[in-house]
């Protein structure tokens, strides 16, 4: 399993580099750094020659991402100008900031889906199954944005007003008191596990029904297992297997960020700082925040894929 | 317990439909039978004539869509009115089933041994540690070699043969009265049937246990039951002791399912009997016979009225034909 791990992230790298070059010419050609320079030549002579000093502007920009792989392999990631701060601080602070968010969303999000997959799957076509379906392409087709303001005016707004308690917060992260930041999160964590829930529900209801009408939990049931033992152990380790992948890309996506969830609550995190940085153009924050949610999306696929081996006996890595 | 002479298990009307869109399928329609301790009932009919379906029925592992009638008393209940934990405590226990996939029935997430051990830990009060052991018992009994070993496997290192063993040792754990082999043998090589059926038997002999032999192929049934009954459009259409189904059989359909068997001892050149037509749907039955239209003695009477199951000169030997008692000795019939 070792070797097997190290084999995978080994052949990821040249995908990664060449998903890093194609981002970098991307960003180069179709953004221009020097635009507010030009329209004061010959004034400002030196901030345009500075800029040009700083992305290497006067080489080809076929060259020019080697240039920024030589400083990143040192650990230089350059410097953000959207936040005054070296890449690296910006990367680490404003990434503890979306996990903040996004850890307790995926959790909500996984536990709930496996929940509600279960009581569809077992109560294929009734009522509650119907009602649920419903919601879930409600969730589905429900964009964050609108779901988060929504949110925001009722429990942030609304409840104080009626009821004096103020409990939630619109967004924004002002104090380090405990309470106050756990109000402040929650309505964002909410708006995604929403969102993920809606989804995930879908697929697990899939898997669980396919998992319930295959023969050996006829055999369990033909043991006399209790019907607990039947659905929480042997339908639901066999229904993980699928949702394991979905996991781990949930949760890479989520952990790069969620541009219009922190965008809405005022969130610190990496989402919120991708779009001022795509338009600037910050292209070494730009290119910070993909080199990681990059890494993330391969360690967490890794990850799946040795919990493959895990729940599933069939498979063997060798 | 029972008197002396008494059923282990009386069958009576029992009906199965399933709610459709189109309308209820009748997959058992009033179907009665009965099986003595010990002995080893076989249930013959194509695919669809309901013979699964009754024996799923039975243990109540039928789909939730189905609808059900009558009474099936096992050991003086009633086996259909039993509520759900009543109906856990005998499903593996004193009736358990074989089903007839090996390659699916067993759970692909753990080892052979363990879900063995479930069904000694679901009916007894013992430690994990003795379940294993009568885990590994078992597998010996079935003739699994090296079962310590082999206990501790997933079901996918095991053969199909190997997983039909290990099914058998999961139903045989807490010494049923009734085995329901439905198909047992089917899904396998020709050569592990032989060994299949010959662990049953063996088991059998050391259990005492009854069988419910749900099969298609007559050649199986011919070395292994005591008595045979006939499905066919979800019916019972005869029934009797092995002898009187096989060499004085009253009823068409049934000569027919014989005369498909393939003989050893035929010429090459001889065709080999298919019966012709296809089997009626179950889905608003017309009055006649279901059988009539691919029937080669059908006569004027076949078309308006389904004949009743006759009981034939006394015997327990029952066909459902109008011309049952007229029907020429089958010697004369078949090569």
């Amino acid at each position: 399993m070792f070797a097997y791990s190290i084999r995978r992230i080994l052949t990821t790298i040249p995908l990664l580099l060449v998903a890093l070059y194609l981002v970098y010419i991307g960003v180069s050609v179709t953004t221009d750094p020097l635009a507010e320079f030009r329209l004061c030549l010959p004034r400002c002579q030196e901030g345009y020659d500075r800029i040009v000093e700083l992305y290497n502007l006067d080489q080809s920009v076929f060259v020019r991402p080697f240039g920024w792989a030589a400083d990143a392999i040192t650990g230089d990631f350059g410097t953000s100008n959207v936040a005054g701060q070296p890449v690296s601080t910006v990367l680490w602070e404003r990434g503890i900031n979306s996990a903040m968010i996004a850890i307790p969303a995926f959790l909500l999000a996984a536990v709930l889906a496996l929940l509600l997959s279960v009581y569809s799957a077992r109560r294929q076509y009734s009522a509650g199954d119907y009602v649920l379906t419903g919601l879930s392409f409600f969730g589905i087709a429900f964009p964050a944005f609108v779901l988060g303001l929504v949110l925001q005016v009722i429990f942030a707004i609304k409840l104080p007003e009626w009821t004096g308690w103020k409990l939630f917060y619109t967004g924004g992260k002002r104090t380090d008191n405990i309470g106050e930041i756990i109000g402040t999160v929650t309505l964002p964590v909410v708006t995604l596990a929403t969102l993920f829930v809606a989804a995930d529900s879908r697929f697990g209801r899939a898997a669980m029904l396919e998992v319930i009408n295959s023969d050996f939990i006829r055999t369990a049931r033909a043991k006399g297992l209790s019907e607990r033992r039947v659905i929480w152990r042997h339908a639901l380790r066999n229904a993980l297997i699928p949702l394991v992948t979905l996991w781990a890309l949930n949760f890479s996506a989520l952990l790069g960020g969620s541009v219009i969830t922190e965008s809405v609550f005022s969130w610190p995190g990496l989402g919120q700082i991708l779009i001022p940085a795509l338009q600037r153009p910050d292209l070494d924050m730009v290119m910070g925040i993909v080199i990681f949610t990059a890494i993330i999306t391969v360690v967490f696929n890794l990850l799946a894929d040795l919990l493959y081996g895990v729940l599933d006996p069939r498979i063997r890595y060798d | 317990m029972n008197a002396p002479g008494a059923a282990l298990l009386e069958v009576d009307g029992l009906n199965v439909g399933f709610k459709t869109s189109d309308g209820l399928v009748r997959a058992v329609t009033d179907v009665s039978f009965r099986i003595d301790p010990g002995e080893v009932l076989a249930v013959v009919g194509e695919s669809g004539s309901g013979k699964s379906v009754t024996a799923l029925a039975l243990m109540k592992l039928h789909p939730r869509s189905a609808v059900i009638s009558g009474t099936a008393m096992f050991d003086g209940v009633d086996l259909l009115a039993l509520g759900d934990a009543d109906m856990r405590a005998v499903r593996g226990n004193s009736i358990a089933m074989v089903f007839q996939d090996p390659m699916t029935a067993l759970n692909p997430v753990f080892t052979v041994g363990f879900q063995i051990s479930e069904a000694v830990l679901a009916h007894n009060d013992v430690t994990k540690k003795a379940a294993w052991a009568r885990t590994v018992e078992l597998l010996d009994l079935v003739g699994v070699p090296e079962p310590r070993q082999r206990a501790s496997q997933y079901p996918h290192e095991f053969s199909g043969g190997m997983r039909q063993r290990a099914m058998i040792a999961m139903a045989i754990s807490n010494d049923p009265k009734l085995l329901i082999a439905d198909e047992p043998t089917t899904a396998l090589d020709v050569t592990v049937q032989a060994q299949v059926m010959e662990v049953l038997r063996e088991v059998r002999k050391e259990t005492g246990a009854a069988m419910m032999l749900i099969t298609h192929d007559l050649g199986l049934v011919a070395g292994a039951a005591d008595r045979v009954q006939v499905m066919y459009a979800s019916r019972l259409f005869e029934a009797g002791a092995i002898d009187d189904i096989f060499y004085d059989s009253r009823n068409p359909y049934t000569r027919a399912l014989l005369g498909s068997i393939p003989q050893v001892d035929s010429e090459r050149t001889e065709r080999l009997l298919a019966i012709p037509g296809n089997p009626p749907s179950l889905l608003n039955p017309s009055p006649g016979c279901p059988f009539m239209p691919r029937c080669s003695e059908r006569v004027e009477r076949c078309t308006e009225e389904l004949p009743t199951l006759l009981e034939i000169r006394g015997r327990e030997h029952r066909s459902r034909c109008h011309l049952a008692q007229e029907l020429a000795p089958i010697s004369e019939v078949l090569p």
